[in-house]
């Protein structure tokens, strides 16, 4: 099977069909609010930045979006279906929605029993892809993320920079509609960012959809189409990377870039 | 020497073998209920239900505080005097079972919960669904954390069997008041007595061990997984080659 394996797009990025759009969500822990009214619109082909402090709500936004967390209001719509509404998950096959929508973790959190490469096989034989092409499609991914070398090393014998390669292998295995990326280097060091960031900026030349929370915002100025500014649960404010990073309308904005030595 | 060795030993091989195997029978059948029972209570008091909590820690700590012989009489005269007649096969393994099961379901509960939150999630990411989550990223690394203990329980399950000699249950240690009664030589006997449960138990703890290392360092054990690795290696020859070989260059 010589069939590309990755997210190549015949579709050109600029059409308008939301892949993910979310309306008035609002989601709680223990009557603590984490998200009010959020609205949020991932369209095919975007990439789009979400940035803030930590704790306010962000990654609790992109986990709502493939139901790891069940907003309490509001609507999740995915790649056309709604899957949540008002509280209730309306999706029939979550896994199905599941694979629809990569995800990638701060934690990495490959399974540490299974090398590399069998990471990548395990849930794409589950969605029934037959064994050889699950493997062919596993070394593919592997050679395209540049860790082929190490295939049948056991996570805790990868780097850093690896082990976070080899979870994007295992999301783009199943082919997904659009990748989330859960702060994706926020635990390595600036070798390993360096590594990661290239393979997410290869990801977005071809057109992958992907929607990142994210530290980086020189990264995240680059590659994004849209930054959306989170705090204390709701869109301060969001536009096109160069507004919302170099020319910041509201003070909290501001007062967040500044932080990050951004913006002087 | 010889005033030591005076039984009769090859009158009594074949009713040795015998009671050897029934030592190994009980181990194995028990062994299995207990890990099958095991399972299943660490399982309800992992469960979110709190009556299922309940009903298994009130198992737990029942069977962990009475004594193995006590619950070994419960079910043989105990259940008999309650109408309830029990051969001495299933009143012995039952006994064993319940017994075993609680320290069991300790190990497991605390390597099922052992297993890292991000885990489950990642596996719900990629839509493995509850049962897949739970069979191929929970269990095998809750079976990693839970091995060491649970050799352990295997090997004093084994010499625990040797309680049964108070039902007597024609196992070794039955066997072995057997002939003492016969040949009044008790030293001897239960030295050769002792020396047969130790041939049981040190090659199956060392074998365990050597099963536990293997287990750690992630070595493909199943059928499945050997062949899948195999195929891998093959695909990925070229690229492991290469860098090999220019890491060797660098060198």
């Amino acid at each position: 099977m010589t069939e590309p394996v990755t997210t190549e797009k015949t579709v050109p990025p600029a059409t308008t069909e939301a892949v993910v759009r979310i309306e008035g969500l609002r989601k709680s822990f223990d009557g603590r609010l984490v998200l009010d009214d959020v609205d949020l619109e991932v369209d095919r082909g975007r990439i789009v930045s979400v940035i803030g402090q930590s704790g306010g709500g962000k990654t609790t936004l992109m986990r709502c979006v493939n139901l790891l967390e069940q907003p309490d209001r509001g609507t999740v719509e995915v790649a056309g279906e709604v899957v949540h509404r008002e509280g209730r998950t309306v999706c029939r096959d979550l896994p199905r929605l599941r694979r629809t929508v990569g995800m990638v973790f701060q934690r990495f959190n490959l399974f540490p029993h299974l090398t590399a490469v069998e990471n990548i096989v395990l849930a794409q034989r589950k969605a029934g892809v037959a064994e050889p092409e699950a493997l062919e499609r596993a070394v593919a991914l592997l050679r395209r993320v540049g860790v082929a070398h190490r295939g049948l090393a056991l996570p805790d014998q990868l780097s850093g920079g690896e082990q976070q390669r080899v979870a994007i292998a295992r999301a783009l295995a199943l082919r997904p509609e659009v990748l989330l990326f859960d702060e994706p280097t926020s635990s390595l060091d600036p070798e390993a960012t360096r590594e990661v960031l290239g393979v997410m900026r290869e990801l977005a030349a071809e057109g992958m959809t992907m929607l990142l929370v994210t530290h980086e915002l020189p990264f995240a100025r680059e590659v994004s189409d849209h930054v959306v500014f989170v705090d204390g649960g709701r869109i301060v404010e969001e536009g096109r990377p160069q507004d919302v990073l170099d020319h910041p309308a509201q003070a909290r904005t501001r007062e967040f870039l500044t932080a990050y030595g951004s913006v002087s | 020497m010889s005033g030591l060795f005076q039984v009769p030993w090859s009158d009594y091989r074949s009713d040795l073998l015998d009671a050897l195997g029934r030592t190994v029978s009980y181990t194995v059948v028990s062994f299995v209920g207990a890990v099958l029972l095991g399972l299943a209570v660490a399982l309800l008091r992992l469960n979110r239900a709190w009556p299922a909590r309940a009903v298994a820690a009130v198992y737990t700590e029942v069977f962990k505080n009475i004594p193995l012989l006590a619950i070994i009489f419960l079910t043989y005269f105990g259940l008999a005097s309650a109408g309830i007649r029990l051969d001495v096969f299933t009143a012995g393994c039952l006994s064993l079972v319940v017994f075993y099961a609680a320290y069991l379901s300790e190990i497991f509960r605390s390597a099922i919960s052992g297993v890292h939150t991000g885990q489950t999630e990642a596996g719900e990411a990629l839509g493995l669904g509850k049962v897949g989550i739970f069979v191929h990223v929970v269990l095998p690394q809750a079976v990693r954390q839970a091995l060491p203990g649970t050799n352990t329980m295997l090997v004093d399950l084994l010499k625990s069997t040797s309680l049964l000699v108070t039902v007597s249950a024609a196992e070794l240690m039955s066997e072995g008041r057997l002939i003492t009664s016969a040949t009044f030589r008790a030293l001897e006997v239960y030295l050769v007595i002792s020396a047969l449960y130790f041939a049981l138990c040190y090659p199956l703890s060392q074998l365990l061990l050597l099963l536990e290392r293997k287990v750690r360092a992630g070595i493909p054990l199943s059928p499945r997984r050997r062949r899948r690795v195999r195929a891998a290696r093959a695909l990925l020859a070229a690229d492991l080659d290469t860098r090999t070989d220019r890491e060797e260059a660098v060198v």
